[in-house]
């Protein structure tokens, strides 16, 4: 009646459109499992210095501002790790408007959290890992700016979503000329 | 000759047929396809990663399910962008988002999580930013390792010619 071929097609289809109802049924309700993550940002000082060449790409980076964050992280974010997560994308951003830019935001910070044990953060007097300059070369017209932190978890399988933290209002001072005061 | 006797003992009609629901089939997965491109406003709205610059988030062989939608793009999103030059696809993570007040202009940089540096080396010479229409879809959700099939067959083509060998001489002798 049946030979061998049409019933190993039965039975692979039936386990795939099994497979795929699981999956569909795991990646909706993930998102929905609570957790109560802590987490602290302050900031020590933020200080603005011109011209340090950054990029070999980028030629305007020798006359450009960089502002350079000094700040402080504490958080626990391992009740965030469930059945369904590889890892935790953890980043701060910087945004700001200034007139002729709506928005501006830049990652300064990111740090790939793989396990429980890397996910309880301590950091003191860390400065940004990546450069933090405007899309023109001044911070001249940036009235006030802001510290975020993000989580962006990544499931086995399954939807991405992100996770805004914390927010610190700060401004960016006017840089120092260390030239101007030697002189 | 197995397709003549076929065709004198079941009739012109019933091979008529079978090709008719053949062609049917591929029309509704091409409907499927542009119609899924047309709903996320994206030219290809599933992707094989083909790299590892994103690990340990994706590997090679993972199946990414793309959205690219009329909004613009924020920082920490992972999207797949294509250079005006280059027809490769690229999968990596937004670093720097700057939009135009008058125009809605963004000006983007990209990195990939497993690389050292910003993606200034990969874009165009001269290129530091990549626009808005350069991006062809933002990353919704993904399934691991489904796509290895397409890598198998990107690295050793003679796995292609066999398996539609296969399928050609499985389609000869099946008798439905």
């Amino acid at each position: 009646m049946y030979n061998f071929l049409q019933r190993l097609s039965g039975v692979t289809s039936f386990a795939m459109s099994t497979l795929m109802a699981l999956v569909v049924v795991i990646s909706l309700t993930t998102p929905f499992i609570p957790s109560s993550p802590t987490f602290d940002v302050s900031l020590h000082n933020v200080q603005t210095t011109t011209g340090r060449a950054m990029d070999p790409f980028d030629r305007t980076s020798r006359k450009a501002e960089y502002a350079r964050l000094t700040f402080d992280l504490d958080a626990d974010l391992s009740t965030m790790f469930n059945w369904n997560t590889k890892l935790l994308f953890a980043y701060m951003t910087v945004d700001y408007t200034t007139p002729g830019f709506e928005t501006n935001r830049v990652v300064i910070w990111d740090r790939i959290i793989r396990n429980k044990r890397q996910a309880k953060l301590k950091l003191r007097k860390h400065h940004n890992k990546y450069a933090l300059r405007n899309h023109p070369l001044t911070f001249e017209d940036v009235e006030g700016a802001n510290l975020t932190l993000h989580i962006n978890p990544v499931p086995y399988l399954g939807v991405m979503y992100d996770k805004p933290m914390v927010s610190l209002p700060f401004t960016i001072p006017r840089p120092t000329k260390p030239a101007a005061n030697k002189a | 000759m197995d397709f003549v006797t076929n065709a004198k003992k079941f009739g012109v009609r019933s091979l008529l047929l079978q090709g008719l629901t053949f062609l049917s089939v591929l029309t509704s997965a091409f409907m499927i396809w542009k119609g899924l491109s047309l709903f996320t406003n994206s030219e290809s709205p599933v992707v094989v990663v083909l790299s590892g610059s994103m690990e340990p988030a994706y590997y090679r062989g993972d199946i990414l399910f793309l959205n690219n939608g009329y909004s613009p793009i924020e920082v920490g999103e992972v999207v797949v962008y294509k250079l005006k030059d280059k027809p490769i696809p690229i999968v990596h993570r937004v670093l720097k988002v700057h939009t135009q007040r008058e125009t809605g202009e963004q000006f983007l940089l990209t990195k990939g999580d497993n690389n050292n540096a910003d993606d200034r080396g990969l874009y165009n010479p001269g290129q530091l930013w990549i626009q808005r229409d350069e991006i062809i879809g933002r990353v919704k959700g993904f399934v691991p390792y489904a796509g290895m099939g397409t890598i198998w067959m990107n690295d050793y083509p003679q796995l292609k010619l066999g398996l539609l060998g296969t399928l050609c001489v499985l389609s000869l002798f099946s008798n439905d």
